[in-house]
């Protein structure tokens, strides 16, 4: 998914929770934060690819598969939130269902996966998810404005 | 100890020489006896942190650590390194560190729940510390600043140190992975299959 469906669906989950301070932080590092492995794996794409637009490169790291879990469960124990963990989870789940190659539990195995919903085009998945999760945000916000 | 430092090692080696000497020739004494030494005046290094003055438990657990040290001495001095060594080292280290832990939550200088965060993050980055040569050392160390300290923040030092090196140790095998599928090239919506059936678990 585009970092752009990913803002949506975290600010989404921010307005409909409520969140504020510490929570908020944490919401967008591990909703649309952890992409920022996609900048540790640019230079790979520069050296292979070079300046041209190739779709289909491997961007992805463990940094956003669910063998994360294993260090972001510690991570939001130690601060007592809930955040984290779910923030995470909704971004996985997007990812997930666009179907390109994954390495859910690597290092630790090398199993690969293409995710769910695999048979329905990715273009028509993001945007059916982009005008439902805009149309979600702005209802939401249109919400709050009239309290 | 020093395996991921080898020059550290040396030094270290070439100051404990007559002590190194003295324990395998004088006292006929193996890398995996001087290991499981360490391991037990850990242990008893525990006992006294959780019943006793911290300055003696700190005492009892240099001294711990000055043996853990002298077993690699051993091994290296007189062409005994092994895997099998290396293994028992590992582990003994990490059951000292739960046992010594744990002894400074009994004794009520740290909550056992930020004890236990730490256990679990030095274990998450056992797991991928020989492949990724990333360790930021601050384990059992990092104890003797509880001198000057409180611990609920060497705890938290620790833990969030060790989840770092995690973290980052995961990119860095993450990264010779993208190297491999780089190398490979070819159609790039099988590239991760591809890569993955030459990694050593593919069976």
């Amino acid at each position: 998914m585009t970092i752009v469906t990913h803002f949506l669906a975290t600010t989404l989950g921010v307005q409909a929770l409520g969140l504020e301070g510490q929570d908020k932080v944490l919401a967008y590092a591990f909703g649309m934060g952890v992409d920022i492995d996609h900048a540790v794996k640019a230079p790979f794409y520069l050296k292979a690819v070079g300046l041209r637009d190739k779709r289909g490169y491997y961007w992805r790291s463990s940094l956003q598969e669910p063998v994360a879990l294993l260090w972001i469960i510690p991570l939001s124990f130690f601060f007592r939130s809930f955040v984290p963990v779910l923030f995470f989870l909704i971004h996985v789940a997007m990812d997930y269902s666009v179907r390109f190659e994954k390495m859910p539990f690597y290092p630790y195995s090398s199993f690969v996966t293409r995710g769910w919903l695999i048979s329905i085009p990715d273009r028509v998945k993001e945007g059916v998810l982009f005008v439902v999760l805009l149309g979600l945000n702005a209802a939401l916000y249109l919400n709050w404005l009239h309290v | 100890m020093f395996e991921r430092t080898p020059g550290v090692g040396r030094a270290a080696d070439r100051l404990q020489r007559p002590l190194i000497h003295w324990l395998h020739r004088g006292l006929g004494l193996s890398p995996a006896h001087v290991t499981w030494i360490a391991f037990g005046v850990s242990l008893a290094a525990a006992v006294v942190l959780a019943v006793g003055p911290l300055v003696s438990g700190l005492v009892v657990m240099a001294v711990a650590q000055i043996l853990d040290g002298l077993d690699g001495g051993i091994a290296r001095g007189f062409g005994l390194a092994s895997e099998a060594g290396r293994r028992l080292d590992d582990r003994l280290d990490r059951a000292s560190e739960v046992a010594i832990f744990l002894a400074f939550a009994y004794s009520g200088r740290v909550s056992v729940g930020l004890v236990v965060l730490a256990l679990v993050a030095i274990a998450l980055l056992t797991t991928v510390a020989a492949r990724s040569k990333v360790d930021p050392g601050v384990k059992r160390f990092a104890l003797y600043f509880g001198l000057w300290f409180p611990y609920s923040l060497i705890f938290t030092i620790i833990f969030l140190v060790n989840l770092a090196g995690y973290v980052v140790g995961m990119l860095v095998i993450d990264c010779r992975f993208q190297r491999v599928m780089d190398q490979l090239g070819g159609d790039l919506d099988t590239v991760a299959s591809r890569a993955a059936a030459l990694e050593p678990d593919a069976g």
